[in-house]
């Protein structure tokens, strides 16, 4: 999932003070699972928004609202809609950076703002604890390194490992962080393919990821059926 | 000859090589460079310049290179992945060339959270590069001069004659690896490689057997590497926090022997520590010449440089030899 | 969310009148005691007799059994009875007749006061003729007062009387007025007579003097006679007439006091607690024998001789005993009381049509309940054969339902003679063992020989505070959380948490129900709120919340605190009930939850946005949470709305967490005093740094 995590309340408050009425909305994806942006946390950001209007003795609405996935133009559709009817200024995403796009493409005039950090695409690794395993760099190399991907797990995304900096399997730039070498080596021993890192890494073209510019998928068959069809609509209406 | 450079010849002429380490100012003024070059002329074969180490902005090492040149001194540039991509690396390599720098030392770099260990603040905002690892460096620069091809392919003129180095911690974790790792490294084409300091001489042979075996020691020139210890509390904290270094139990015992000589006399305290380090280098280097496969020592006085004069002295290094240069 | 959504708590099942128990005991904890006798009255008429006297098929049937002993059901009952005794005077009254039909019914014992009360209620006119002096039936005339106070029974027929029913005493149907009359007069009739005969034995020596019928023994003993029995009784019978018997004797003086029958001890058909207070009260067991012949000198019984009982069943279970001739005993006696059972007195057909089938029983259908005489229905005893008072309870409210159908269509209406419920399953040995144990709360009764010195009642009441703790007990059964799948993640956020390993997440999660012991701690921190709970949800801690801060005093002299406290530390209603002007004097106002283990940030901070100035929260007291693990996340979660509080520049320490100490009553008061204190420094603090 994208792991996110709530920005500071301060900061959050700093981008929403000046608006009259703000719509806090939660994403019920990745950002739900990883409790930062579901219903509850938005709840609680509206709610703590609302005590520091109050207390500041700012005449600002708060209102609430989740939707299923911000990163969904569908899902994503009615909300403009409800800015519109309720003259809402301002709106406050709770989703990750893709939900605050999504929807600052969408609003017109309205401002979105978030209230998220993304901080990357991880796993639980124990609850309340999430941790990076992929990197989305576009071009993925865990089949030469045990599933176990040195892009994203070591600090320096070296493809020829370990580097000098490790130290008891924890990386150099802190204890509680595995050196991604040494859990690939472990793992390629377990498995009997560790004489497979004898080879070098060639450097990796790294155009797939976002050095490369922003990117895209692009599955042509069904743009193309959706394309068709929307014509179809045109024609019969 | 690869390069013709200094280290080079020394090693080819069957010497036993000794580099020793100039770090460069944090600020402008080359003088300090200067300087640390006069004290250390005659006293190694080569001098590593480093790179922004423990991730501190210091000045440049290519242009710290130039300047020890000034003074007769033959610089390793060292050159780390961090802060570079391929196209800035191969650019200051090439320009490095052309300003008479023979010796370039490939390393992936600490980390920008270091920021001198947390004793300076450094810029652990930084976004690191790690374009390309050091070994994938070690085969660009080789790409460049044994085949006149930059990384992306494209043909170059003049090829930059280098002699291409690389580092080694050859107690590192995972320490079953390390051998390979080193494999490599010479595999990727480093003619030297300098080893992370070693106090353990005991651990670092048995590494070293592995790396015979392997005949690695025959494709490249291994120098060890010795941090000169100056007082009990440098040795616990390289024994605690440098990954890759471990400082065997009875180093440790004779330092503090050292300080508790002095009794509360802090500035004797002091002086008995130097002196014992120094003692210890010096031991260490003599017992890196006696193990099979080391072709030198590195020699690192890290913010003492002037020490090492003495230490290659009592190893009985002095004086340097001077092999002609080819024709 | 309705909460009688199928399937139902076990003990409700269980109910042949299917009392909502779980939701009376809810309703205690919530200190609405009011309501929970409306909600036993409606199912049972006989509350207060049910109190003392059901043989409680809901508490055999509690699945609390299984981790340390049944929840005190019928003492919760009985609780609730006696501390509402003037609310109950208060609610009755008279119903208004819509109908024009008349109903007679023939009996008033709880099956035939019941059916007159539902038709009452339904509008039609009710009669009911009973032979004896006062109502009650065999509840009134039998049941030994110890067991059951006369007063107790009559609190119950005074609510149906009251409701504008004619009720004739001292008025034979068959003797004094003709069945056929009846039938004439009314548009239907309901005969509940009962079975008010005892059964003789025919043995030698059965008509000596000094052999006597358990019923009009324990008749003349319920008005107060002392009938002379001497000091060796046997009694013969093994089932709860005869220990009624028994025990009546010990206090009528006799010494020894023998009960002989034909079962085996494990096999007694009496109630296993009516024997161990028996055995209590000094009376002896002769199991496994039957009456040979009663032995007696000069026509005046001395003993009974006995025979061995081998079995008393054949192997299709019906009643069919053999004895082993050749082992005999005897036992001395004064009297010898024949307890074997009871018969219908079938005199009110005198003279009618209504046809009798085999041994004096009428001809009945016991879907239907008519007799072979249109218009004529039977229910209780004398249809169904023995059973317990509740049983003839339900049975008057299913002949009520026939017999409105009856006049409203004319015609009959099928019912299955026990109405079968789907109920949640048993609880799983892996959910039993992470159940914390609690002991049941026992008054005790006082020792046998005191018991026997007179008639008075052998078991007291509870009082509040052991009715709340053994309310607290109840498992909540059904009451658990429910998820709504449109909004459920699957984040498996319930999964980690659950202390009872219940919830399991398959795309979206579920909590099994016979599983979930309704802690809540999963729905606390949903963070797709898409978990909720039947009882006592989150949106019921709001509501609460927004009723209480509208009461806020206007101008408050001293900081306004948002208290959630445990309900279950509470002895008394004191601090459930709540008080506007309470709150405006004191400025707290109180959200009793039932586990504050179970409130999430939300709920901690949403008093903050309606002006609150803190929130006290008091939890149980150390170690007396019935849930593993809330007391720890309740505090991890106070940390976390503490932060949000920080993080807004207000100070955490606004939001306190207090454990009760001894109770609810000793304690909280002080601690709203320290948290008031407190909050004015607080506030002088905060303003200070804005200036």
């Amino acid at each position: 999932m994208i792991v996110a995590e709530r920005k500071p309340l301060g900061e959050i408050i700093g981008f929403i003070e000046d608006f009259r009425k703000v719509l806090v909305i939660g994403c019920g994806g990745c950002a739900t699972v990883c409790l930062a942006g579901g219903e509850t946390e938005t709840k609680i950001v509206g709610s703590a928004l609302r005590i520091a209007a109050r207390k500041a003795g700012r005449q600002q609405q708060i209102l609430e609202d989740c939707v299923t996935r911000q990163c969904e133009p569908e899902f994503v559709e009615p909300v403009p809609g409800r800015l519109g009817d309720e003259n809402i200024d301002a709106v406050l995403s709770l989703a990750c950076g893709v939900g605050v796009n999504l929807l600052a493409e969408r609003l017109g005039d309205v401002p979105v703002f978030p209230g998220l950090n993304t901080k990357f695409l991880g796993a639980t690794a124990e609850p309340g604890v999430w941790v990076e395993m992929c990197a989305g760099c576009g071009n993925c190399v865990l089949h030469l390194t045990g599933g176990i991907c040195p892009v994203a797990r070591c600090s320096k995304s070296i493809l020829n490992g370990p580097c000098g900096g490790s130290s008891d399997g924890k990386c150099e730039i802190s204890p509680d962080v595995d050196c991604g070498w040494e859990l690939i080596i472990r793992r390629m021993e377990r498995l009997g393919t560790l004489d497979r890192l004898v080879e070098i890494a060639e450097p990796r073209d790294w155009s797939s990821s976002p050095h490369g510019g922003p990117r895209r998928v692009v599955r042509e068959d069904l743009r193309q059926l959706a394309a068709e069809a929307e014509e179809e609509k045109a024609t019969t209406a | 000859m690869k390069s013709g450079s200094n280290l080079e010849r020394v090693l080819a002429a069957g010497h036993f090589a000794v580099t020793a380490e100039i770090g460069p100012p944090m600020d402008c003024n080359g003088d300090v460079v200067l300087e640390k070059a006069r004290l250390l002329r005659g006293y190694a074969d080569a001098f590593n310049i480093t790179d922004c180490q423990t991730a501190v902005v210091r000045m440049s090492s290519i242009a710290s290179a130039v300047l020890v040149m000034r003074e007769g001194l033959e610089p390793i540039a060292q050159m780390t992945c961090r802060d570079r991509n391929r196209i800035a690396m191969q650019a200051d390599i090439l320009g490095a060339a052309a300003l008479g720098v023979r010796n370039c030392l490939c390393i992936a770099g600490d980390h920008q959270s270091f920021g001198a260990a947390g004793r300076l603040k450094g810029h652990p905002g930084a976004k690191n590069v790690y374009d390309v690892d050091s070994i994938q460096l070690v085969a660009i620069l080789k790409g460049l001069r044994d085949e006149g091809r930059q990384q992306g392919g494209d043909e170059i003129e003049q090829r930059p004659p280098l002699w291409i180095g690389a580092v080694w911690t050859p107690m590192g974790d995972p320490i079953d690896f390390r051998p390979w790792r080193l494999a490599k490294k010479v595999a990727a084409g480093a003619d030297f490689i300098q080893t992370q300091g070693i106090y353990d001489m005991e651990l670092f042979r048995q590494q070293m057997k592995q790396v015979q075996d392997m005949g690695l020691h025959e494709k490249t020139a291994i120098l060890a590497g010795i941090i000169v210890p100056r007082n009990l509390g440098m040795l616990r904290y390289m024994d605690a926090a440098v990954a890759g270094v471990s400082v065997p139990q009875e180093l440790m015992a004779r330092m503090s022997a050292a300080r508790k000589s002095a009794g509360d006399d802090k500035a004797q305290a002091r002086r008995n520590q130097e002196e014992e380090g120094t003692k210890i280098a010096v031991e260490l280097i003599e017992q890196a010449r006696e193990t099979e496969g080391v072709r030198g020592v590195h020699v690192q006085a890290i913010e003492w440089e002037r020490k090492v004069p003495e230490i290659v002295e009592r190893a009985g290094l002095l004086p340097r030899p001077t092999p002609p240069a080819e024709a | 969310m309705d909460t009688r959504a199928a399937p139902e708590a076990p003990c409700l099942v269980a109910c042949p009148v299917h009392t909502d128990t779980r939701l009376m005991v809810e309703r205690v904890l919530e200190g609405r005691y009011e309501e929970a006798l409306d909600l036993l009255l409606e199912a049972n008429p006989f509350t207060s007799v049910c109190g003392r006297i059901c043989h409680h098929p809901c508490e055999e049937s509690c699945r609390r059994s299984k981790v340390d002993a049944p929840l005190g059901l019928r003492q919760l009952k009985r609780f609730i009875v006696e501390a509402t005794h003037e609310y109950r005077v208060r609610r009755r009254g008279p119903v208004r007749r819509t109908r024009k039909e008349r109903i007679a019914i023939v009996g008033a014992g709880p099956a035939g006061l019941t059916a007159a009360q539902d038709l009452a209620r339904a509008g039609f006119g009710v009669t009911v003729f009973e032979s004896a002096t006062e109502p009650g039936g065999m509840l009134g005339t039998t049941i030994p007062r110890y067991r059951l106070p006369y007063d107790v029974l009559r609190e119950d027929i005074d609510d149906i009387t009251a409701l504008g029913i004619e009720l004739r005493t001292q008025c034979a149907v068959g003797t004094d007025i003709a069945l056929a009359e009846l039938q004439r007069e009314f548009r239907a009739t309901l005969l509940a007579t009962g079975l008010s005969e005892s059964r003789a034995l025919g043995v030698p020596g059965i008509d000596s003097h000094g052999v006597l019928l358990a019923l009009p023994v324990l008749r003349a003993v319920s008005v107060g006679e002392r009938p002379p029995l001497g000091q060796r009784v046997v009694v013969v019978g093994g089932g709860n007439v005869a220990i009624d018997v028994a025990r009546c004797a010990r206090r009528l003086g006799a010494t020894e006091v023998t009960m002989a029958c034909l079962e085996a001890r494990e096999e007694m058909p009496a109630w296993e607690w009516e024997v161990e207070e028996a055995l209590e009260e000094g009376v002896k067991l002769a199991t496994s024998w039957g009456p040979r012949a009663v032995l007696s000198d000069d026509g005046r019984v001395t003993g009974l001789e006995l025979r061995r009982c081998v079995s008393v069943f054949d192997d299709d279970g019906n009643f069919s005993p053999s004895f082993d001739e050749d082992e005999t005993s005897g036992l001395a006696a004064d009297t010898v009381v024949l307890a074997i059972g009871q018969a219908a007195d079938l005199t009110c057909l005198k003279g009618s049509s209504v046809k009798t089938a085999t041994a004096g029983r009428l001809e009945y259908d016991p879907e239907t309940m008519t007799t072979s005489e249109r218009g004529v229905f039977a229910c209780g005893e004398v249809s169904t054969g023995p059973g317990a008072a509740v049983e003839a309870v339900a049975d008057g409210h299913r002949a009520a339902r026939a017999m409105h159908h009856f006049l409203d269509t004319g015609e009959l209406l099928k019912q299955a003679p026990r109405e079968e419920l789907p109920t949640i399953g048993d609880l799983p040995e892996e959910t039993i063992e992470r159940i914390k144990q609690r002991a049941r709360v026992e008054v005790g009764r006082s020792p046998g020989e005191e018991r026997v010195r007179d008639f008075s009642e052998i078991e007291r009441a509870f009082t509040e505070g052991e009715a709340r703790a053994e309310a607290r007990r109840c498992l909540a059964c059904t009451t658990g959380a429910f998820v709504d799948e449109d909004r459920c993640a699957g984040c498996l956020t319930c999964v980690r948490i659950c202390p009872f390993e219940v919830a399991t997440v398959t795309k979206t999660a579920s909590m099994p129900e016979e599983k979930c012991q309704a802690c809540g701690l999963c729905a606390a921190v949903c963070p797709a709120a898409a978990v909720a709970l039947k009882r006592f949800g989150a949106e019921r801690i709001q509501e609460d919340l927004s009723r209480l801060l509208s009461e806020r005093p206007k101008a408050s002299p001293s900081a306004f605190i948002v208290s959630y406290c445990c309900l279950f530390e509470t002895t008394s209603r004191k601090f459930l009930e709540e008080n506007p002007e309470d709150v405006q004097r004191t400025g707290v106002a109180r959200v009793l939850v039932p586990c504050v283990g179970r409130l999430s940030v939300p709920d901690m901070l949403l008093p903050f946005e309606q002006g609150a100035d803190g929130v006290s929260i008091i939890a149980c007291a150390d170690g007396e949470c019935l849930y593993p693990t809330a007391e720890e996340r309740l505090g991890a979660r106070v940390e976390e709305a503490k932060r949000i509080l920080e993080e807004i520049g207000l100070s955490g320490e606004r939001i306190e967490l207090w454990r009760t100490r001894e109770s609810a009553e000793v304690s909280w008061t002080s601690f709203w005093e320290i948290s008031r204190r407190k909050l004015a420094g607080i506030g002088a603090e905060e303003q200070g740094e804005e200036t």
